[in-house]
């Protein structure tokens, strides 16, 4: 099972985040298509430090490792199946 | 009930920018900037032009700090003087709620609207079958007189091109009591006579125009400058409203600055022994039914427009009101504040003099966010009060009620319970037919105001379904704590 995850999901739990939208991003697992479910893990990680009330980077979200600013579900999604596209090309 | 949406965070926003300033002594200084830097003239606007939308932020700030927008003397008067005042407290008069009237206005007159699919048909069944005469087809195309048309809703009917649309009034749809409609200038006003503080309007409003008048600003104050000794009141749903174990999150609020913190599931403990003997007292007396006590939205709409209900509501006191009982035995001296996720607690306060602030989850959430808390590495050692009974926390969403009743009733006791979900046109009508039934279908009645319970209240920062998780894994972390001792 553990093999078959290709993109690790983190989503940033810092407080700030989390009011400014980042709620709903642990609704994600819903927004999924199936071809992609089993192949995502979504975790928490605490505060990125990229809060900040002037530079409205919030959300924030890592995608193996990568920065996704201003994140929703359907961002990811969307970064998500590019990036499964980009792997069969 | 919080739909992710730009104007829920704008509130935010808004709350983290005042708790900042304050934060760092620069409130009075900097609160006229908040609506230049929120709306730069670089982007483009969201309504007509930049100075509309500034003059919405600065009155949504005006709500905010406990203004009326309409007791507004001055349009020049500077947010300081409203920000001055603010930082002593506002004076409470029972309403909670106040329209942005700069931030409405922008809904439809009348519900119904020709879209450009009209194909201006010689058949026209829409002027025909107008009561009111209220449709002319000018160039080709049906049109409707905004002072004739009493949005019947025939004419959509009648179109065979699906050509009419309906505009709803979102504010005046969600509102299950018709307490809010618009006035003579089509700015939509709340009546105080028939508000219940469901808080339905403001989540519904996809403007943000309708707010409530804040407290945080007095109190983070006072907490800051160490005015007053101050005691917190968790409300059990605010376990489920943050990523971090229930022992940070009661740590983290501690560390704002609060001098104790107490578990309102404490009091529920309390609730639930009182509310199943009176439950039992009644039905042996005779009583057809009971319902519950503990939603002050519920109780407000018993009072205002179904008073035939009383009799049949439990007295016993909510579990808010027992933990400021028990607070104020265990710290005479300090104001009590309930943190919770609800803004008819606000009503409900604004009657018990144990208790001095409300504070909701989203004010919680922008103080932990203005503050850069970081709740997951926060302190994670147990704070929680060792008697509270895992039902107790289970309070915060719908069936928590009945569900720990049913758990100290003993097997012989055949009570058969019902749970309405959320007060809404059909479950009044519900309700107000209980009264006058010789037998009904249960015999205890849960009302919760908002559906799916207290985890849903208006003034919460997680979705239903996310909280819903939550509350159960905090208490069952809880609970397995508790066996390893
Ligand atoms: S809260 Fe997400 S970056 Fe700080």
């Amino acid at each position: 099972m553990i093999d078959s995850i290709k993109y690790k999901i983190q989503i940033c739990c810092g407080t700030m985040c989390y009011i400014m939208g980042g709620a709903e991003l642990h609704l994600l697992n819903d927004h999924l298509p199936s071809n992609l479910k089993d192949k995502v893990s979504i975790e928490g990680i605490p505060c990125i430090g990229k809060c900040d009330t002037k530079e409205k980077h919030h959300p924030c979200v890592k995608i193996n490792g990568e920065e996704l600013n201003n994140a929703t579900s359907q961002k990811i999604v969307k970064q998500l199946l590019t990036l499964e596209n980009n792997d069969l090309l | 009930m919080t739909y992710y949406n730009n104007a829920v965070i704008t509130k935010h926003e808004l709350l983290v920018r005042l708790i900042q300033l304050l934060d760092t002594n620069k409130l009075l200084d900097d609160i006229d900037r908040i609506p230049l830097e929120m709306r730069p003239r670089t982007n483009s606007p969201i309504r007509c032009c930049v100075h509309k939308d500034r003059a919405v932020i600065k009155y949504k700030l005006m709500a905010l700090l406990g203004f009326n927008i309409a007791d507004e003397q001055h349009e020049l008067t500077p947010l300081k003087e409203y920000a001055e005042q603010a930082l002593e407290g506002y004076t409470q008069n029972g309403n909670f709620l106040t329209v942005v009237d700069e931030a409405c206005s922008s809904c439809v007159q009348v519900n119904y609207t020709v879209s450009n699919l009209c194909q201006g048909c010689e058949g026209r069944p829409c002027q025909v079958n107008c009561p009111k005469d209220a449709i002319m087809v000018l160039n080709g195309k049906a049109n409707i007189d905004h002072q004739k048309c009493v949005n019947c809703g025939i004419c959509q009917k009648a179109c065979p091109f699906h050509a009419i649309a309906y505009l709803p009034v979102p504010c005046e749809e969600s509102c299950p009591v018709k307490a809010i409609r618009k006035n003579a200038d089509g700015i939509e006003e709340i009546d105080f006579d028939k508000c219940i503080h469901c808080g339905k309007c403001m989540t519904a409003c996809p403007f943000g125009a309708i707010s409530e008048k804040s407290q945080i600003l007095n109190l983070f104050n006072n907490i800051k400058h160490k005015k007053e000794k101050t005691v917190a009141m968790v409300a059990p749903a605010i376990l489920s409203q943050f990523k971090a174990s229930s022992a940070q999150i009661l740590n983290s609020i501690k560390a704002v600055g609060f001098d104790e913190v107490m578990e309102v599931a404490e009091g529920a403990n309390m609730t639930t022994d009182h509310e199943t003997n009176e439950l039992l007292e009644r039905l042996n007396s005779g009583a057809t039914f009971m319902t519950t006590s503990c939603c002050p939205s519920y109780i407000e709409f018993s009072e205002k427009h179904a008073p035939e209900l009383k009799p049949f509501i439990s007295d016993t006191p909510s579990p808010m009101a027992y933990t400021a009982m028990l607070a104020k035995k265990r710290f005479p001296e300090h104001k009590a504040v309930f943190i919770g996720p609800c803004l008819a607690k606000r009503t409900e306060v604004y009657q018990n003099q144990n208790i001095d602030y409300v504070i909701t989850t989203e004010e919680l959430g922008a103080v932990f966010a203005a503050l850069k808390f970081d709740l997951v590495k926060t302190d994670d050692s147990p704070i929680v009060s060792k008697v509270v009974r895992p039902e107790s926390r289970g309070y915060a969403a719908s069936g928590g009620v009945t569900n720990a009743i049913k758990t100290i009733l003993s097997s012989e006791h055949n009570i058969t319970t019902e749970l309405i979900d959320g007060i809404d046109k059909k479950s009044i009508r519900l309700l107000r037919s209980l009264p006058n039934k010789k037998v009904t279908d249960a015999s205890f009645y849960e009302v919760m105001a908002c559906d799916g319970g207290c985890i849903n209240g208006p003034v919460n920062v997680s979705p239903l379904k996310v909280s819903q998780n939550k509350l159960k894994k905090a208490i069952q972390e809880i609970q397995s704590e508790e066996a390893a001792v």
